[in-house]
């Protein structure tokens, strides 16, 4: 059969030519998709496929154009040398391309296997992000309340009015708050810099000893009372609360204390005791004042009367007489402390009623020897309202105790002060001081540390009575071997009362 | 990049010993070393090469639907793509067998535009049909063309889901 050429001529040619560059496309578009996920293994395929399929279209094409070249340029000969090589080459590059092929599913599976892994790595990493999401919100939550107790705790450690203190394991002061600085009197960094131990705070060792016993049994301390020793030699008594912190976090074994003042309280106790006792005693006084002051009067009366009809009994009739008038004496003078007396009350002028006794006084021999000083608040006019003789008497007693405690040899300070509605006078001297064990005992009738027959024991008492019956007060202070000091406070009569 | 490495190695190992075979097949003189061969032995080869690439490409087409990949327009170009290749070795396969094989045809060039196809009974049909079979760019084009198209879906397909998770 003779037919047309063109028709086999063209497709073959434009075929192959055709062939070449969709084949280029193809592997464009593969490698297009392998940049797009790089980590796709079926992808990987397709260019593995595509760059099979290049290579079968370069090479049966280059055959093909190079046979009709070759044959239409009268060298089938050449044609026929080459044809063996082109045709394997044709061969091997279809066998390569279905090779290729037969490996779709393997590179599937090890796609499956990327995105089942890819897929459980991103489900961990949602989950490890909501995880560390949670963690910080927690965190931030708890830093909040940390902080907000941090606050808390510092609050009330900085502005409790009471010692809040805490020492390592070896007592060596680690932390106080301000209270504590008041408290104690030393400086803060005096305390801790050093640092001080707690004991150093201790007025007395045997204090301590058993404070830190009962720490060491109990590991904890309950209301325990002892005395601090300040800076300045002042004691003040504290009650004591404390106990031991082992620690949290590797932190080291601490003591926490808290300590109170109970010094104001316990005086004021004290005073409450004394006027109890003081009150009582005064009940007692005026009951028995009274019952002996009448058969005393009946007594002297006889006694006087006998001394006028017995003249030859007078010396001892004498006796009698003085004697029983000494008692009256003494029970006048309980009646006094007791407030049972009565008495006629004026307005008296402090400055000038405590001068009057100070100049009396001063004229005395007992007084040559010591230095009476006075201050006298003169800004405003100091007056109250009382017995004046009375009020002189109390003075009086309180300057003459001051004489004897310097012995007669010493200074005597007497001041007048105001403060609100209160007029005070204060009674001081450089004397040898009360013992503690006494302080408690000076106001009580017949108390006198005086050798006997030199003292009755009723010039505290008594004063004490009058200015009580005034509606004030005496206090006492005493250091043993530096001093006392007496201070009496009276209501002050006011500038409108005085008109 | 490691990752991308090791696997591109572990391809290359696979496909050692299909390159090796090839290698020993490109080289077409005598194996004077161990036997003789008959010429004939060179169209065989070839035609089980045709035979072979068939079947892998029908393998494709049934994986991809094995897969469920069919539902995507990218992959179903790519199963026409493979189904044309199977059309195009049968039609090489067919022209080889009566051309290399059987030598029951023969192309004589008269001129430029004219050519003389001998067949050994003068069979008329035989030289139609061969005619026909030589336009096997008629096959192979289209082929290669839906693999094109099958890969630029692929890709227009990636750039969108890319997209998508992006915006989303």
């Amino acid at each position: 059969m003779i037919a047309s050429f063109i028709p086999i001529l063209t497709v073959d040619v434009i075929g192959s030519v055709a062939m070449i560059i969709i084949a280029l496309l193809s592997l464009y578009k593969a490698k297009l998709l392998r940049e797009l996920d790089p980590d796709n293994a079926v992808f990987l395929y397709l260019i593995w496929i595509s760059t099979g399929f290049t290579i079968f279209a370069v090479s049966r094409s280059f055959g093909h154009i190079l046979r009709q070249f070759l044959i239409l340029t009268g060298n089938p000969d050449v044609w026929h040398t080459i044809s063996p090589y082109s045709g394997s080459v044709n061969t091997a590059s279809f066998m390569l391309v279905g090779l290729v092929t037969l490996f779709f599913n393997q590179s599937w599976n090890i796609n499956e296997k990327i995105l089942s892994s890819r897929k459980k790595l991103e489900t961990t990493h949602v989950k490890l992000m909501d995880l560390n999401q949670t963690l910080e919100l927690k965190v931030i939550e708890r830093t909040e309340r940390l902080t907000s107790i941090e606050h808390k705790s510092r609050r009330i450690f900085e502005q409790s009015l009471d010692t809040i203190l805490v020492t390592d394991s070896s007592f060596n002061m680690k932390e106080i708050n301000p209270a504590g600085v008041d408290l104690t009197g030393y400086d803060r960094d005096e305390m801790l810099v050093e640092p001080m131990k707690f004991q150093d705070f201790f007025a007395s060792s045997s204090e301590w000893s058993r404070i830190k016993k009962l720490i060491e049994q109990n590991e904890y301390i309950l209301n325990e009372e002892a005395d601090f020793l300040r800076p300045d030699k002042s004691t003040i008594l504290v009650l004591i609360t404390g106990g031991v912190d082992y620690g949290a976090f590797g932190c080291d074994k601490t003591y926490h204390f808290i300590i109170k003042n109970i010094n104001d309280r316990r005086q004021m106790e004290q005073q409450i005791i004394q006027a109890d006792k003081l009150a009582a005693l005064g009940e007692l006084s005026a009951g028995v004042a009274h019952e002996i002051n009448n058969p005393l009067g009946i007594i002297l009366g006889y006694t006087q009367l006998v001394l006028k009809e017995e003249p030859k009994h007078r010396g001892d009739l004498k006796i009698i007489e003085k004697h029983v008038k000494n008692c009256q004496a003494v029970v006048s003078d309980l009646l006094s402390f007791s407030r049972k007396g009565s008495t006629q009350k004026t307005n008296i002028d402090i400055n000038t009623m405590v001068k009057n006794v100070i100049d009396f006084l001063s004229n005395h021999s007992d007084f040559r020897n010591v230095d009476i000083n006075y201050h006298f608040n003169t800004d405003t006019y100091l007056s109250i309202t009382g017995n004046e003789q009375e009020m002189g008497q109390v003075i009086m007693n309180l300057v003459i105790n001051a004489c004897h405690a310097v012995d007669g040899h010493g200074n005597i300070t007497i001041s007048t002060g105001t403060e609100n509605e209160l007029i005070s006078i204060t009674i001081e001297d450089n004397g040898k001081g009360i013992e503690k064990k006494d302080l408690s005992k000076i106001f009580d009738p017949f108390f006198t540390t005086k050798p006997v027959g030199q003292g009755t024991g009723l010039g505290l008492s008594v004063g004490y009575g009058i200015v009580k019956r005034h509606g004030g007060d005496i206090v006492v202070k005493s250091q043993p071997g530096k001093g006392t000091v007496f201070i009496i406070t009276l209501p002050k009569v006011l500038p409108k009362t005085l008109s | 990049m490691q990752k991308k490495n090791l696997f591109n190695v572990q391809l290359f190992l696979k496909f050692t010993p299909a390159i090796a075979v090839a290698l020993t097949i490109l080289i077409p003189i005598d194996g004077f070393a161990t036997q003789l061969h008959a010429s004939s032995e060179g169209i065989i080869t070839h035609q089980m090469g045709h035979l072979f690439f068939l079947s892998s490409m029908v393998t494709l087409i049934f994986t991809i639907t094995g897969k469920g990949l069919n539902k995507q327009k990218g992959w179903r170009l790519i199963q026409y793509s493979a189904f044309f290749f199977i059309l195009w070795n049968l039609d090489a396969i067919a022209a080889h067998f009566f051309d290399n094989q059987i030598h029951a045809v023969k192309i004589e060039n008269i001129s430029l535009l004219k050519i003389k196809i001998i067949t050994n009974n003068d069979s008329f049909i035989l030289a139609l049909c061969y005619y026909i079979l030589k336009l096997d760019h008629l096959l192979c084009v289209p082929a290669m063309l839906f693999l094109y198209k099958g890969l630029s879906n692929l890709v227009d397909t990636q750039k969108q889901r890319i997209t998508e998770k992006e915006s989303s």
